[in-house]
């Protein structure tokens, strides 16, 4: 028997007005305009690296490719004591509130609604506060405590600054995470006659252990990359980079070392986010879940 | 969870209180006296200080501050909604790809990406002089202007813009679309009518987060702008340098009522801080 033809009914004969055309318009377009967004987003580290092997000091002109700044990174003095400090500072400050967050976090969680609120109202104040108004603030704070510690500001200053707006942070990415958890695995932990300090690292911790890793990450971006609240709290030369980077672009004396330090960073990020990204879905495929 | 634990936040909280607010009480007090930078000594009490309120370089300084921090909040409103509504729609589902791909650029010195920005914004450049070897000749010569400084402050916070509205698209019920499509409204009226409503938490969160930074900057416009633009934080930083701490307070105080603002804001459309991360 001959098989019969029907014609198929359009989106238009139902009814409907069709957007298709329309919407592919809008696909490729939503295409090009992510792709130029996040290509401007990378557009200075781009720039950063092609200064960094210039052979030329000059950022005007393009000699020839070098990757002499790379060997001479560490040569200038005062640019070396600046990376130094920054990594100290951060480093630590990132390890004190990455701790301290997670207990705060912990007793944040156990308190009333009201309460709690309240304190989340002042955490907010680190976060939000705009950072000229906290790098003075801080550098008042402290200013008072001269009489009693004349050789306050310095790297204790700096740090104290730095865990305060790590802190918040911290305690953000923390926070969620333990509302997930399940009270009966605490009740269950303390019926068995764990004491609830053991319980808080034997029970609470590894179960927030993402929200921990996320919190340190966030903080020790904050805190590498932090100028303004710096600028104000520390003193007697103990500057970190972005206070020697903005010295050195006020004086136009910046050395190409420095793009050199910033790109080989990015490429030491890019690799340990992969790494860990790699572990992770390894991780994920052993157990089943992808 | 287990009672023991509430003391736990006491000390923060106390450090919160030593930290940030017994400092707005200093800078309150600040306000009304005339002091030699932070020495009580030979204090003298005075009102003058208020007159720089009406001052035409604090009153042109903060008109552009609000200018600009309102026009790169709208710009990156706009881009970064749609940066994260691709995102969401795409099949590129992996979180963990997309922070990194928006937080890696802030793992570079801030400074030095606007700088470098800065440079490219001239006529004399080094993309033109790797461009001129192959024959193209192109000049911008933007910086200074207030295009510059715009172009730095969306693309330096625009990642804070799209984090917070994806966080909120992900977060919303795939059901519910479907329902809205099943029930026979269009792609485009289940975007306004659902999609929409249910991710102005994150607008707003994103707002702030873009819209506070922009106010009270000092390094980018100084940088792009070459002290042809002055914002508010320039003044502020002025006045703290020449230890003129009186006047720096006040207009410190003042920004920090507009945060404030902009706290409680966040307070009663995001509770216990959700989206902020």
């Amino acid at each position: 028997m001959e098989q019969k033809h029907y014609e198929v009914a359009t989106l238009k004969e139902y009814g409907y007005k069709d957007y298709h055309i329309l919407q592919t318009i809008f696909k490729i377009f939503g295409r090009i305009l992510v792709a130029f967004i996040v290509m401007m987003l990378y557009f200075s580290i781009f720039i950063i690296f092609l200064q960094s092997i210039n052979s030329s000091k000059s950022v005007t002109h393009f000699e020839h490719f070098t990757l002499k700044w790379y060997l001479e990174m560490f040569d200038n003095r005062q640019m070396r004591l600046a990376i130094q400090h920054t990594l100290i500072i951060s480093a630590s400050a990132t390890l004190i509130s990455t701790v301290l967050g997670t207990i705060i976090a912990v007793g944040i969680n156990s308190l009333e609604k009201k309460k709690r609120q309240r304190i989340l109202l002042l955490n907010n104040i680190p976060l939000l506060n705009a950072d000229i108004v906290t790098g003075i603030s801080l550098m008042l704070v402290f200013s008072c405590l001269l009489p009693i510690f004349p050789y306050l500001f310095g790297w204790k200053t700096l740090l104290i600054a730095h865990m305060f707006f790590t802190l918040p942070y911290v305690i953000l990415s923390v926070l969620p995470k333990l509302r997930e958890i399940d009270p009966n695995l605490l009740d269950a932990a303390l019926d068995l006659g764990v004491k609830p300090r053991r319980a808080l690292f034997k029970v609470i911790v590894p179960a927030v252990k993402a929200g921990i890793f996320s919190g340190a990450l966030l903080a020790f971006t904050m805190s590498f990359d932090d100028f303004v609240v710096s600028y104000y709290t520390t003193g007697n030369g103990f500057d970190n980079l972005s206070i020697w980077i903005y010295g050195s672009i006020g004086r136009n004396s910046l050395t190409p070392a420095v793009y050199s330090f910033n790109t080989m960073i990015t490429i030491i990020t890019v690799l340990f986010l992969l790494t860990v990204h790699g572990f992770q879905t390894r991780r994920m495929k052993k157990n089943g879940k992808m | 969870m287990n009672d023991s634990y509430k003391k736990l936040a006491k000390p923060y909280e106390i450090w919160l209180y030593i930290l940030a607010l017994f400092p707005s009480l200093i800078m309150l007090v600040l306000v009304f006296l005339d002091t030699e930078g932070i020495n009580f000594t030979d204090a003298s009490f005075t009102f003058g200080n208020f007159s720089q309120l009406t001052e035409s370089s604090t009153i042109i300084a903060f008109g552009n501050s609000l200018k600009f921090a309102l026009l790169s909040t709208v710009l990156s409103a706009i881009l970064g909604y749609f940066v994260a509504y691709r995102l969401f729609r795409s099949k590129f589902k992996n979180k963990f790809l997309i922070l990194t791909i928006l937080i890696l650029p802030m793992w570079s010195n801030i400074l030095l990406r606007i700088e470098a920005l800065g440079n490219v914004m001239q006529p004399n450049n080094i993309i033109t002089d790797l461009l001129s070897k192959i024959g193209i000749h192109v000049a911008i010569d933007i910086k200074g202007s207030s295009l510059a400084v715009l172009i730095g402050l969306v693309f330096t916070y625009l990642p804070f813009m799209i984090l917070p509205i994806y966080t909120a698209l992900e977060k919303i019920e795939p059901s519910l679309e479907e329902a809205s499509l099943d029930l026979g409204a269009t792609q485009l009226k289940t975007f306004w009518k659902v999609i929409f409503p249910l991710s102005t938490k994150g607008i707003v969160t994103g707002s702030i987060m873009v819209f506070l930074p922009c106010l009270s900057g000092f390094a980018i416009p100084e940088i792009l702008g070459s002290g042809n633009i002055v914002l508010i934080g320039n003044v502020i930083d002025q006045f703290f340098r020449n230890m003129n701490y009186n006047i720096g307070a006040l207009l410190a105080l003042f920004i920090m009522i507009l945060i404030l603002g902009a706290i409680f804001l966040v307070q009663k459309v995001d509770k216990e801080g959700e989206t902020l991360l």
